[in-house]
């Protein structure tokens, strides 16, 4: 073991240990019951919940796969940036509409939600059952991104199968215990770490490399000019239709996803939601720095066989071991903290929408001992799974946002939409799923350009529209969206 | 429902700005030249349409009957005005 491995390692460790200690210090002097654990209480202010969303939208893609797509891919990396931008603006709609009616009606997830809109604790079960299907993926993931971050800073000591063990303690170790909020803590950690090293390596890597920004993109134009626009260098498929419909698929898709709903429920009231909507977006910025990443490593470091390796290539060798801890830090707190929202989200969504199992409906401390014991599993499932089939939930993960995007009407459209009945929401959802499903495994994503996706969604919002015609249902008010009480406006505003 | 939630809310339409500047201007924009300030015109149309993002939402929301003057909140969630079950 070499004395730069040592002294990366080491920062590495004390950041750790630091996550785990704010994570269980999050919760002194709370409540130990189901709401505070699943939601935070519901009583997280702005810059908590600001941390929190920013946390779980920034994850270990945003630091490997978004230089890695760069590099590959070019330009067509940024539609993250679109897809979380516009759905700011859909969230500034959505995420108070879903805050009031889980408010009203005491509950806790998408699941949740979905079995009281219907009335059907069934619809709530196959809700969670599908969601976890689509979520699992993403908790691989972020094992899998920590295990290579980890490997790569410490000079190769430590080997993979270790770091992914690693990955799953340290996600566990807090959130068994702290549940949201200590999630969010934590993501505070990560936040302030991801700002600067980002900072640093965004001025760095460019001056030492090429003398400044405008050489690299200057280079960037003259030999490899296919990367600054659509569709891209590698894959004719990425042009401007995939990155509108994809952006906008994502967008909407972003405002149910059932973490990002854990966000909003955690939130103290719906106005905390808008303001975080107006100040979020700023936060995007920070993934053009990765992307721009990628484009120097095509200069610097062409054809590696792992794009996912570009970014850490480029600054291994070249970055102080310390500085380099740190920067491994920042991506493996990345890949930690969504992980844990993640599972947690799983685990509350399995407790609240099979009450046989997870404790009954009024012993809130047996539904908290239920949803931890399946946050464990389901960590447990996805660290197996890391091991033995490391290809196959990557695979599905391909298909997590379509996947997730079925579930759009007998969510969000359920609360406006009342001649929905859960008939006409499932059949639309079969025929969704299977639409995606069948393009997907024809590889035939996008089609014509379009994400299928998207396709699949306007399939299963017609046969919803379709079976609704012929069976309405007619929903009782107190079941529906109600518009938040106003306010009158202060002079002056 | 959805009329009932929008009603007297116009200023809402500005929650319209993202998606034109993202989805809507992307086919006039995906090129190189000219470029701005040295950065390709599609990536610096892509950081101005992030940088115009914030004050898009924020003139949606600063109309809007429901945003609540000012940033500071009350601590009791007494500004949601909702009675929940669960609080």
């Amino acid at each position: 073991v070499n004395r730069d491995a040592v002294v990366s390692i080491g920062i590495l460790a004390l950041f750790l240990v630091a996550t785990v200690a704010l994570g269980l210090r999050a919760v002194r002097r709370r409540e130990h019951n189901m709401i505070e654990w699943s939601v935070g209480g519901r009583s997280m202010g702005l810059l908590l919940t600001w941390v929190l969303m920013a946390g779980e939208t920034y994850t270990s893609f945003s630091y490997l796969g978004a230089a890695g797509w760069s590099y590959t891919n070019g330009i067509s990396a940024l539609y993250v940036v679109a897809y979380l931008s516009v759905g700011m603006a859909v969230t500034y709609l959505s995420g108070p509409l879903l805050w009031s009616y889980a408010h009203r009606h005491g509950l806790h997830s998408i699941s949740d939600l979905v079995g009281h809109r219907f009335s059907s604790p069934l619809a709530g079960a196959v809700v969670a059952v599908f969601a976890t299907i689509f979520i699992l993926p993403y908790v691989q993931l972020q094992i899998t991104g920590m295990g290579v971050v980890v490997a790569t800073i410490s000079y190769g000591t430590i080997s993979l199968g270790v770091a992914y063990l690693l990955a799953f303690l340290v996600s566990e170790a807090f959130v068994l215990v702290s549940g949201l909020r200590g999630s969010a803590w934590v993501s505070a950690l990560k936040d302030a770490l991801v700002v600067l090293t980002l900072l640093v390596v965004f001025v760095w890597v460019p001056v030492h490399y090429f003398g400044g920004y405008g050489e690299l993109l200057v280079r960037m134009s003259a030999t490899h000019s296919a990367w600054l626009t659509l569709p891209g260098p590698a894959n004719r498929e990425l042009g401007v239709g995939w990155f509108i419909s994809t952006s906008a698929l994502n967008a909407v898709v972003y405002s149910i996803f059932p973490t990002s709903v854990a966000g909003f429920l955690g939130a103290r009231s719906p106005q905390i939601l808008r303001q975080n909507a107006v100040v979020l977006p700023f936060y995007q910025l920070l993934l053009f720095v990765p992307v721009l990443l990628g484009f120097a490593s095509v200069l610097v470091v062409p054809g590696l066989k792992d794009s996912n390796l570009a970014l850490f290539t480029l600054i291994t060798h070249t970055l102080p071991a310390w500085l380099l801890g740190v920067v491994g830090a920042a991506a493996a707190l990345s890949s930690i903290v969504p992980m844990a929202v993640f599972m947690l989200v799983i685990g509350t969504m399995w407790t609240r929408s099979m009450p046989r199992w997870g404790g009954g409906e009024r012993d809130e401390r047996a539904q908290r001992r239920f949803a931890q014991l399946i946050t464990l599993l389901t960590g447990v499932v996805a660290l197996a799974m890391t091991y033995l089939l490391p290809n196959a939930l990557v695979r599905l993960s391909v298909l997590s946002y379509e996947g997730i995007a079925q579930l759009l009407p007998m969510t969000l459209l359920a609360l406006l939409w009342r001649r929905l009945s859960l008939v006409a929401g499932l059949c639309g959802l079969v025929v969704g799923v299977l639409v995606d499903v069948t393009l997907v495994l024809l590889g035939r994503d996008p089609l014509g350009g379009i994400n299928a996706g998207l396709i699949g969604l306007a399939a299963n919002l017609l046969t919803a529209a379709m079976v609704t015609r012929l069976r309405p249902a007619d929903t009782p008010d107190e079941l529906l969206a109600m518009p938040e009480p106003r306010v009158p406006l202060a002079a002056g505003h | 429902v959805l009329r009932e939630l929008l009603h007297g809310r116009r200023s809402l339409l500005w929650l319209f700005g993202p998606p034109v500047l993202f989805l809507a201007a992307v086919p006039l924009v995906n090129r190189v030249e000219p470029t701005v300030l040295g950065m390709p015109l599609f990536m610096a149309w892509l950081i101005l349409a992030t940088l115009l993002t914030p004050p898009c939402i924020w003139l949606a929301a600063r109309r809007d009957p429901l945003w609540r003057p000012g940033w500071q909140v009350d601590v009791n969630g007494a500004d949601s005005g909702h009675a929940g079950v669960d609080r």
